[in-house]
């Protein structure tokens, strides 16, 4: 008996033809159907944030969603993120700053930060801390993520002129 | 578990009330969750992304309507809930972390009648009524009415929520949800939802609910009426937090203990009112 739903998901501009029992999350579907383990499970109840992903221009949380309800929607992963070899910006300032120890919530972290600072280009300190209190890091107890944002914003906003409030 | 996107209400309403073990989906930021907990076993999900009915907010008349699947995200970013409304919105911005408002549902929530969110307290202070469809009609139950239990509501079976009716009197009224927690995003430990309007230095109108604070939003009228016309003085304020406190029936858990959130309250609401004064 197959209660599998066949549909086309859309992940970083590709279309990705999947076959998916109807309580498969958007996280495993991602991992297992699609192949982009990128995206990590943490929880599975929305607390962590290490499932974060963009769907639609928004951060979501892909534990709490199932892949049946992105069916139409862009999904962006963490593998979308670098042009080739080219690391994207987020990605290079965590590099730079070292926002990363283990690594297991980065993904979760760089989609948030993307997705967030997309909607608000030149966050307060405060708007850094509160966006950041959604993800947990157990490792570098987030000043060097924080870090990592706030060299970002300084250089998306001294290319883009948008006003720098802090 | 069988999958349906129905693209009507009366559709959807016809699949629910063929099968019991049917289960509504609209945002899934705790249905989810609990099918991954194995915490529930629905036969079916009905997924009501496509009933274009149930998505948004318009201002009608001497209310503002909000679809049962508006986002947490998009109550908080509307600026035309002020006013009465303004107690509902300050409410959906503290819910959990943008991620999370992102996909959460005020019909989703307000359903799942967790007495520790943010929306079931709010909605008592802003006198909400909500909207309940049914293959036999509609019906509005006032938010009073509407949280009976932990995670029981009166809501029908065979019923689906289609929205939330938020009334825009009184129009002079300020609101605040203020929410005490351990840390950024998570549950309140207590919660004060208070609306009020206040004419020449004294109130003409004020409402108070407590959340985390029982089975239910703790709500008493004659709190309101202690308020309503006095002078807001610290004595009063004092007063009606001893009333709250004492109507109050909290849980022991993580968040706190009984008597630790019952002490919060008094406080609690005096800051809520500084705030708005």
């Amino acid at each position: 008996m197959s209660d599998k739903i066949p549909f086309t998901l859309n992940v970083n501009s590709r279309e990705y033809q999947v076959s998916v029992e109807a309580r498969q999350t958007l996280a495993d579907v991602i991992r297992e159907e699609c192949g982009l383990t990128g995206t990590r499970v943490g929880c599975e109840h929305g607390v962590c944030g290490s499932c974060t992903i963009i769907v639609d221009g928004a951060p979501v949380r892909a534990c709490l969603m199932f892949a049946v309800q992105a069916e139409g929607k862009e999904v962006r992963t963490i593998e979308g993120m670098a042009d080739g070899e080219e690391l994207h910006s987020v990605q290079r300032a965590f590099s730079d700053n070292h926002g990363l120890q283990c690594g297991f919530c980065t993904p979760g972290f760089i989609m948030l930060i993307t997705a967030a600072l997309e909607q608000n280009p030149a966050p307060t300190d405060e708007e850094i801390r509160e966006m950041l209190s959604a993800n947990l890091c157990r490792c570098t107890g987030y000043q060097n993520i924080f870090n990592a944002v706030k060299q970002y914003v300084g250089e998306s906003t001294e290319t883009t002129g948008a006003h720098k409030n802090d | 578990m069988k999958y349906i996107e129905p693209a009507s209400l009366p559709e959807a309403l016809e699949i629910l009330s063929a099968d019991d073990e049917a289960r509504c989906l609209a945002g899934g930021a705790t249905l989810v969750a609990m099918l991954n907990a194995d915490l529930v076993e629905p036969s079916t999900l009905i997924g009501l992304r496509r009933i274009d009915e149930l998505a948004g907010i318009s201002v009608s008349g001497d209310h503002i309507r909000i679809g049962a699947t508006t986002t947490h995200a998009q109550i908080a970013g509307d600026d035309r809930l002020t006013g009465n409304a303004a107690v509902v919105r300050d409410a959906a911005r503290q819910i959990a972390h943008s991620a999370i408002r992102n996909m959460g549902t005020i019909g989703g929530a307000v359903c799942h009648a967790d007495p520790n969110a943010d929306f079931p307290g709010a909605l008592v202070a802003a006198n909400a009524v909500l909207e309940a469809a049914g293959q036999s009609g509609r019906r509005q139950i006032p938010a009073d009415e509407f949280f009976l239990d932990y995670l029981e509501t009166s809501l029908e079976e065979d019923e689906i929520l289609s929205a939330v009716m938020v009334p825009v009197e009184p129009v002079g009224a300020r609101g605040r949800h203020l929410k005490f927690s351990r840390t950024h995003g998570d549950y309140a430990t207590i919660s004060i939802s208070l609306v009020l309007a206040i004419n020449s230095g004294a109130c003409s109108h004020a409402r108070v609910a407590v959340g985390s604070a029982g089975p239910a939003p703790v709500h008493l009228a004659e709190v309101d009426a202690l308020l309503t016309g006095s002078d807001l003085s610290g004595e009063t304020i004092k007063q009606a937090g001893q009333k709250l406190m004492e109507a109050a029936d909290p849980v022991d858990d993580v968040r706190g203990s009984a008597e630790y959130r019952r002490m919060i309250i008094p406080g609690l609401l005096q800051r809520a009112v500084d705030e708005l004064r």
